[in-house]
């Protein structure tokens, strides 16, 4: 079973990707900021990130960039945010995303993009 | 509910209280970039979840604040107290939009004006730095805006183009509005970057509900090819459409702030054009002789000589267009005599008819729908008082929702306005005058107190009356009055927080978890009380341990075996007990819980008031057992508002008598044995005792011998009597007084007291103590005629046994001297309707409970006593809950029920 990890600091919004992911049979994990996942990637891999923007300690951007700078399991990872600036877009990819969904997410396109990412999307 | 709903209510909870208190902070600090960081994040999170659900209202405002937050983190706009005061409205709003998506799972579109503006508001701050001039602009612009809006008065400037529209079409809305449609006149201006929000905005013009015509304009001239950016909305929506306001009020929810709806007036439409020149020459004598013609009352001449008149025009003229509208509105309103003259004259001047001259004082597109109920003495239907039964008890679910400033006003109005309609449709207009006293009074407190109060009064006469005349309709709900602490019970069905300080240690938290959040979490009331409820059983059910080692002992003759059933008990019991004090340590909540409202309320108030006051928290962090502290909110509530109101002197007032000119406010908890006291100090103006007694006097509250020898102390505690107001001018804030009558009964209604000390020029002091717990009683165990009956200690004052002698009766009622005291005794087989007479023991002695009823000792005559025990009261359900003499029941060790008594309710 594929394993994601959800960083956000929103309880509601975990919860409510929680809901959407595990319908849709994978595993999900949960971290509140980015210095917990990182934390979390350290002890175990993951197949997948979503990762929100603006999170207390340890932003979504920090959390990627300090992710692709160390020498682990490079997973994908969707950066979802309120912020639909294509600055935004720039800095999220500048700092290593793979793709950018605006919140609020529908449940349908979280699961494309999701399933693009991990490689399931033909099968 | 679902559980993503319920998550995102409890957190947006939090998130409101955290955004409160960091505004609060930042009062003090504005400068501080971390305050404010964390201050951006809990709104903008806010926002986000919000956005999960369809809650457009909510999110508009949150983006807003959030907007501005980010202005003002970039320092782009200065924080200011002005600012403050918006976010807290604005997060007032979400709050109460919250509460409503709790009670009916979603927000009503009414709330999309309040939206808009409130979000406005918050933009302004952001677009302008004269910020302040601003604000107060809006806010003051907002209300006649909002008038004009909803469709009453229309200038001759701000009419719509409609002229615009075709003939045909104009005159199509003029048969259909005739008939008895609304016409509203639309301008949608979407937001310049709708695209990127997923607006589709021809798409949502097309499908507006009754859609009659449309045309799309540009804001402003097109740019030059190459600087056009066609991602950027510069568009304008005009519609005529015959939708009625609320069905495009609920169409255009989404996008409250950029459509502009305009009530149409149906002769409005009529507006002739084409071509002015040309013509059959007749057309002048015409006009003269159309007015004669109208003159004389000669409508169907009129008719036949505009008609000719068409004939000879070609259609795409002026003039023809003039009289084919002539036509139409004489075949529609015959009546409209005013009408004809004005088009008639318009072929005179060739210019479109002034409607507007011909308009009333007030009319508008959609007529307000009279709902004049002049049924007097009409009876209702067991139908109908059911539904009444519904609407009442609705309303007074609405006046015990907790108090919010900002809407406590709008909810009283409402209610009121509810309750008026109930009772003319009842035919009941002698309740009116009541109603509107009880309701000007709940306006000026700003408390839903007076309203219950009216409420409860008059469904008590309202259910004796249905019942006498619908003796045979049994289905007919009789509402039971609820008292208070049952409504306090219910309130209390909320989450419970449960301090989790040791969580650390006890659960072995997994390090990648530490530093995560607060370290609590949030349970269900309902699973505290199970288990309150399971501890309760068990130590019933350990108790019986100490039966079965007995007839262990005795029947059986196995001493070994009892004792060791004894060793293994005491263990038992001890952790018993240890869980019962854990269980009840998890109810319990610290005072600050209360007292987290009171900087906003004395800010406010005193702000108000023109008065400057601070406010002295201390002890925050005593506990006391949660259905304590919520007792406490109300009465404190209103202890602080009347000291802000009549305690306080106004700062030159106190500049005069040499007193510093702000006031200070102490309000201090602490814990005294197994009480919790509150003291609420001001270094105001105090009481004086002068005044209250004469006041007492006036009102007949006191007579002329009490006047002449009450003590000062006995005359300040007079304030607790009902009806008692020591105000001349009666403020807005916290009324007359009543309310201190009102807090006492609240008080008391958890075991609690109150008292008052107050010295002239000196200030005020008010002590609450109330009980540290509720949930477990400390009884005496009597006896009587075979019984056992339990007695709450708190209202026993001694036991004794008194001769059978020295019982003597005055006036057919038994009375004994107590250490030179007059103890009235009651027999309490006699006040529970049992049979037998008190016994004596052998020596010929009654034995006397003296218990505390209200300020007076009372005895009563038991058979015996026996031991005090603690047990958990369990109040009593279903029928038995309407049997007000007993408090509760309880589980006894031997597994037999003990019945408590309400020493309260038992005397008369």
């Amino acid at each position: 079973m594929k394993r994601i990890l959800i960083v956000d600091d929103a309880a509601t919004v975990r919860l409510y990707h929680r809901q959407i992911l595990e319908a849709a049979g994978y595993k999900v994990y949960e971290a509140v900021n980015g210095i917990e996942a990182l934390e979390k990637s350290l002890q175990q891999p993951f197949d997948l990130y979503v990762v929100d923007i603006n999170m207390p300690k340890l932003d979504g951007y920090g959390f990627l960039r300090e992710l692709r700078s160390q020498d682990i399991y490079q997973a994908p990872a969707i950066m979802v945010s309120t912020e639909a600036q294509t600055s935004d877009h720039q800095q999220a990819f500048a700092a290593g995303a793979n793709a950018y969904l605006v919140k609020p997410v529908k449940p349908e396109q979280l699961l494309i993009q999701v399933k693009l990412m991990i490689g399931e999307a033909r099968g | 509910m679902t559980p993503l709903l319920e998550q995102f209510l409890s957190e947006a909870r939090d998130f409101l209280e955290g955004i409160g208190e960091k505004l609060m902070q930042l009062e003090d600090a504005p400068g501080d970039a971390e305050l404010m960081t964390a201050l951006f994040r809990m709104v903008h999170t806010l926002k986000g979840n919000s956005g999960l659900f369809d809650f457009p209202e909510m999110t508009r405002v949150l983006h807003a604040g959030e907007d501005l937050m980010d202005a003002v983190r970039h320092e782009q706009v200065e924080y200011s107290q002005d600012l403050a005061d918006r976010l807290l409205d604005a997060m007032d709003f979400v709050g109460m939009l919250c509460d409503e998506v709790e009670a009916k799972g979603s927000i009503g579109a009414h709330h999309a004006a309040d939206s808009a503006r409130l979000a406005e508001s918050l933009r302004r701050l952001i677009a302008s730095v004269d910020a302040a001039a601003a604000v107060v602009a809006v806010v003051a612009s907002a209300l006649p805006n909002a008038l004009t809006e909803t469709g009453i008065v229309v200038a001759e400037a701000d009419l719509p183009p409609l002229v615009d529209i075709p003939e045909s079409i104009r005159m199509d809305a003029y048969r259909q509005a005739c008939g008895g449609v609304d016409l509203h006149w639309l301008d949608y201006t979407p937001a310049a970057d709708c695209f990127f929000q997923g607006d589709d905005p021809f798409f949502q013009a097309r499908g507006t509900p009754g859609f009659l015509w449309g045309s799309i304009t540009v804001r402003q001239p097109w740019p030059a090819l190459a600087e056009l950016d066609a991602y950027r909305c510069v568009l304008e929506f005009h519609l005529l459409t015959t939708a009625p306001r609320e069905q495009l009020d609920e169409y255009y929810r989404y996008v409250p702030d950029q459509v502009r709806m305009i009530p149409v007036t149906p002769l409005f439409l009529a507006l002739p054009q084409g071509n002015r020149n040309g013509g059959p020459v007749a057309y002048e004598n015409f006009v003269d002789k159309a007015l004669g013609l109208l003159g004389a009352n000669q409508l169907e001449d009129l008719v036949l000589a505009a008609s000719n008149l068409i004939e000879l025009s070609s259609l795409e003229l002026w003039l023809s267009s003039a009289l084919r509208w002539l036509l139409l509105v004489m075949e529609l309103e015959p009546e409209n005599r005013n009408a004809f003259a004005k088009i008639i004259e318009s072929l005179r001047r060739q210019s479109p008819p002034k409607w507007t001259e011909l308009l009333p004082k007030v009319t508008g597109g959609n007529p307000p729908a009279k709902t004049e109920l002049h049924l007097s003495q009409h009876s209702l239907t067991p139908e109908e008082a059911e539904v009444m039964t519904k609407m009442l008890d609705v309303q007074r679910e609405i006046l015990n929702l907790p108090i919010q400033e900002n809407w406590q006003l709008g909810r009283i109005k409402a209610v009121a306005a509810t309750l008026t309609g109930c009772l003319m449709a009842s035919g009941d207009v002698a309740a009116r005058a009541g109603l509107e006293a009880a309701t000007a009074m709940a306006l000026e407190e700003a408390a839903s107190l007076p309203l219950l109060a009216w409420l409860d009064q008059f469904q008590q006469t309202r259910s004796t009356a249905s019942v006498e005349s619908l003796v045979n309709q049994a289905d007919v709900g009789v509402p039971v009055p609820r008292n208070l602490s049952e409504i306090q019970s219910d309130l209390s069905a909320d989450a419970v927080r449960v301090s989790d300080v040791d969580a650390e240690a006890k659960f072995g938290r997994r390090a990648e978890d530490a530093g995560i959040g607060p370290k609590s979490l949030k349970v269900d009331q309902q699973k505290i009380d199970r288990l309150m409820n399971l501890i309760g059983e068990m130590v019933v059910s350990k108790n019986a341990l100490p039966y079965l080692a007995g007839r262990a002992e005795d029947v059986f003759g196995v001493r070994d075996l009892s004792r060791e059933i004894k060793a293994q008990y005491t263990v038992i019991n001890r952790i018993a007990e240890e869980m019962q004090d854990a269980i009840m340590q998890v109810r319990m909540m610290p005072v600050s819980f209360v007292f987290q409202r009171f900087p906003r309320l004395v800010r406010d108030t005193s702000r108000k008031l023109g008065k400057e006051v601070n406010l002295v928290l201390v002890g925050e962090d005593t506990e006391a057992d949660k259905n304590v502290i919520e007792a406490l909110g109300d009465p404190l509530v209103h202890i602080v508002r009347n000291s802000l109101d009549h305690g306080f002197e106004q700062p030159d007032e106190r500049r005069a008598v040499g007193k510093p000119v702000a006031g200070t406010l102490t309000i201090r908890a602490s814990q005294e044995s197994d009480r919790v006291v509150i003291e609420i100090q001001d270094d105001g103006k105090g009481i004086d005792p002068d005044i209250v007694k004469r006041k007492a006097y006036q009102k007949g509250i006191i007579d002329e011998a009490t006047l002449e020898r009450i003590s000062d102390q006995d005359a300040i505690n007079l304030i607790f009597a009902a009806g008692l107001s020591t105000v001349d001018v009666i403020s807005d804030l916290s009324g007359r007084g009543v309310g201190m009558d009102v807090v006492r009964t609240a008080v008391e209604k958890v075991n609690g007291a109150i008292s008052l000390e107050s010295e002239i020029g000196k200030g005020t002091r008010i002590r609450l103590s109330l009980p540290l717990s509720m949930a477990v009683t400390h009884v005496m165990l009597i006896e009587s005629a075979g019984q056992t009956f339990g007695i709450p200690m708190d209202s026993v004052l001694e036991t004794v046994r008194v001769p059978c002698a020295s019982i003597s009766s005055i006036k057919q009622s038994l009375v004994t001297v107590l250490r030179g005291n007059i103890v009235p005794l009651k027999s309490i087989n006699a006040l529970l309707a049992i049979a037998a007479p008190p016994q004596a023991n052998s020596d010929h002695e009654l034995a006397v409970l003296v218990v505390r009823c209200g300020n007076e000792a009372v005895g009563l005559l038991v058979d015996d006593f026996r031991e005090t025990v603690d047990i958990i009261l369990k109040p009593m359900t279903g029928v038995l809950a309407d049997i007000p003499v007993y408090a509760g029941s309880a589980l006894m060790g031997d597994g037999s029920v003990l019945m408590v008594l309400n020493i309260k309710e038992l005397l008369p």
